[in-house]
């Protein structure tokens, strides 16, 4: 198409290629990883209920240790707090579900706009919040890599170019809405090569340590 | 326009877009009462939903005067129950709507009479006379 | 009407009185977009107002552009803003034919240089210039010769606005927009397929009126008329608020009038005045009639995705492409996996060794 604006071309090749490279990845990471399972057991099992011990400990790990649960409360519940305002914004937001019936072919029921613009309100100020306390608090200063802050940043960028989209602030609509179609496609492709894979590896890597030292009888 | 009207489908819409209007109007009329400059609000710039228009007019009512006044077409000029709030509606010859205003005003430009044709027809009686 | 003749006395003759030029300019004011408070000004402008010659060219076009503002028979505005102009050429509308009309065309442009109003409607095919020819002259030729004395040009339609429907892929005749060819004359951009008549008559009754041109956007679009997109002008926009959408176009939200969005409604991304001024002298627009836009007053708006696929759902092309970069994924992950467990596998048999 000749005279190609920043909006059609976010919406056309530039989502073609995130999409290829995000697909790509994640099977990569997913897949591969599946492949490097399957060390020998050189022990006895202890216990046979694999799948019991595997479920069991996605849930009890959704919780502190009783041990930590009062030194940790706040990281407890300012976790909860951003990824349930994150999950309300991305996946209950009318547009989006639209976006996600086109890859997958089917949807689900959405929220009000006034919901959802509150809900990525709370996702943004809770995640600039913590990206200070990570950057000044001692210990998460020492402890935090160029993964941890491009991760943050390229998940920031999509909720703060979203809202301004949506309330029509900064610029003309299509260059917002052009801009907020860059930033998820950053994110897209950033996603497989950093610790965002934590979505997708949580649960199975819970599941995992669960089984293993299930079999060694030890209830984890 | 029967075979229209045959069509058994009628939407229902309510859009909440009538409650600011007539509180621009409520805000005029005050600065009117206080002695300040009149207002037109044009409706043909306003976002209105179908039913919308019916809804104002019933909203506003109507008062004691009603005038037709027939240049280019028909307009008629209608003061509503609030004194000084009169509803403006120009029509072309074929009756399609041109132009919707809510004056508020002391009296419609419109209504008074234009120098230019006064002095018009004075020209006109007195060669009349003369004849 | 004289060419040296003031349109207010022309009125006058006409019969009208000047209860009815200030109805005249009352209506003509609002659709100029211009607030009730200009009607003063209006008038007093119209009043003393020449009448110019306008030319008008259609080249690669479907006529809509005419229809849509010849439609009625009955002196309205807007027929009365078209009376008041001298359309010197329009080979749909004038009588004369031929060797005569070209003639006729010439010595407007002639008598007139520099001070007429060139308006065009229709895109025009840089490929072969026998896509389109009016009396053997190419329709580049043409828009060139007659651009060159013209005081400003309006392009009425997409199609000379922005290419429109010519232009779509393949475009296949090469066409291309009136601002590709003329870059020396400012180029007043009227788009829609077709345009709202009162915004094409509204930017005539704006040159009538100040004699210059109306203030225009970033593509050459009159401000007034399309200065705002149709999401934030339209009636349905509490209900796009609230969550509340027409799923198909024969469900209760279709019945109710909700939001048309999931339906394929363009109305964020386009920018006109359909909302607000409707169609048909105020009647209706396509979104009151049920039916989402499909951004008709943009570039290249065939080439936007299908008509009833929303905005979001993007435009990232076939799903196998999709599966084909999983799939590559997945060997890689495989074979990596795979090399990751051999060199642990020899490093193993190294130790014991």
């Amino acid at each position: 198409m000749e005279n190609m604006t920043l909006l059609d071309f976010a919406r056309g090749p530039g989502l073609q290629w995130a999409l290829w490279i995000f697909f790509f990845g994640v099977l990569w990471r997913v897949v591969g990883a599946m492949f490097l399972l399957g060390t020998k057991d050189r022990s006895k099992h202890r216990r046979n209920h694999y799948i019991r011990d595997g479920l069991r400990a996605c849930l009890t790990r959704s919780a502190p240790a009783h041990a930590f649960e009062e030194k940790i409360r706040f990281q407890h519940l300012t976790g909860y707090a951003w990824h349930i305002a994150l999950f309300v914004s991305v996946l209950l937001f009318a547009p989006h579900i639209l976006f996600f019936e086109s890859l997958l072919g089917f949807g689900w029921p959405h929220l009000p706009n006034t919901i959802i613009l509150f809900s990525a309100a709370i996702a943004i100020g809770v995640l600039i919040a913590l990206l200070i306390r990570r950057a000044t608090h001692p210990v998460q200063r020492l402890i935090s890599n160029v993964d941890d802050y491009v991760s943050i940043l390229v998940v920031l960028l999509p909720l703060i170019s979203g809202v301004l989209a949506f309330a029509h602030v900064g610029a003309r609509y299509e260059t917002l809405l052009a801009l907020h179609l860059l930033s998820v496609e950053l994110l897209m492709i950033w996603y497989p090569f950093g610790k965002l894979m934590h979505t997708i590896m949580t649960f199975p890597s819970r599941y995992q340590s669960g089984t293993f030292f299930g079999h060694r009888g030890v209830k984890a | 326009m029967s075979s229209l009207d045959a069509i058994p489908v009628t939407a229902e819409v309510t859009t909440g877009n009538v409650e600011p209007l007539l509180h621009e109007v409520r805000h005029a009329l005050k600065r009117l009462a206080n002695g300040g400059d009149g207002t037109v609000i044009d409706l043909k710039c306003l976002p209105l939903a179908p039913g919308d228009e019916e809804r104002i007019e019933e909203a506003l009512g109507r008062g004691e005067v009603r005038a037709e006044i027939d240049a280019l077409g028909p307009t008629l000029i209608q003061e509503t129950s609030y004194p000084g709030v009169w509803l403006v509606t120009h029509r072309n010859t074929e009756q399609a709507v041109v132009g919707r205003f809510i004056e508020v005003t002391h009296i419609p430009e419109l209504l008074k009479s234009q120098q230019a044709d006064i002095e018009n027809g004075a020209n006109r009686l007195e060669n009349e006379l003369k004849n | 009407m004289r060419n040296d003749q003031f349109l207010g006395e022309y009125l006058r003759m006409q019969g009208v009185s000047r209860r009815g030029f200030l109805k005249f300019c009352s209506a003509t004011a609002s659709l100029m977009a211009l607030p009730p408070s200009a009607v003063g000004q209006v008038a007093e402008a119209l009043a003393t107002a020449r009448r110019p010659s306008v030319i008008w060219l259609s080249f690669q076009e479907c006529t809509g552009c005419t229809e849509s503002l010849t439609r009625s028979h009955a002196p309205t505005v807007e027929s009365l803003i078209f009376d008041a102009i001298s359309l010197d050429y329009h080979h749909t509308l004038q009588a004369a034919a031929g060797h005569a009309a070209e003639e006729a065309r010439e010595a407007a442009m002639e008598e007139n240089k520099g001070k007429y109003l060139l308006v065009v409607d229709g895109s025009i095919p840089l490929d072969n210039p026998g896509y389109s020819t009016i009396a053997g002259i190419s329709n580049l030729q043409m828009l060139e010769e007659t651009a060159a004395d013209a005081f400003a040009i309006v392009a009425v339609g997409t199609c000379a606005a922005f290419g429109g429907l010519p232009h779509a892929d393949p475009n296949p005749t090469g066409a291309v927009a009136v601002s590709d060819i003329i870059t020396d004359k400012p180029i007043i951009n009227v788009s829609g397929c077709p345009p709202i008549p009162v915004v094409i008559t509204g930017v005539l009754a704006h040159f009538l009126t100040f004699g210059t041109i109306p203030e225009l956007d970033a593509l050459g679009r009159p401000a007034a008329f399309f200065g705002q997109n149709i999401h934030d002008r339209c009636y349905r926009r509490p209900f796009y608020e609230r969550g509340q959408f027409a799923e198909t176009f024969d469900d209760e939200g279709a019945r109710k009038g909700w939001c048309l969005y999931k339906l394929g409604c363009k109305g964020p991304t386009t920018y006109n005045a359909c909302a607000t001024l409707k169609w048909n002298a105020g009647t209706s627009f396509p979104i009151q009639s049920g039916h989402g836009c499909f951004g008709c007053s943009e570039p290249d708006f065939w080439d936007k995705g299908g008509l009833y696929q929303p905005i979001s759902a993007g435009l990232w092309g076939e799903r196998d492409a999709l599966l084909g970069a999983a799939a590559a994924g997945a060997a890689l992950g495989v074979g990596s996996a795979l090399a990751a467990r051999a060199r642990k596998k020899k490093a193993l048999a190294e130790e014991e060794a």
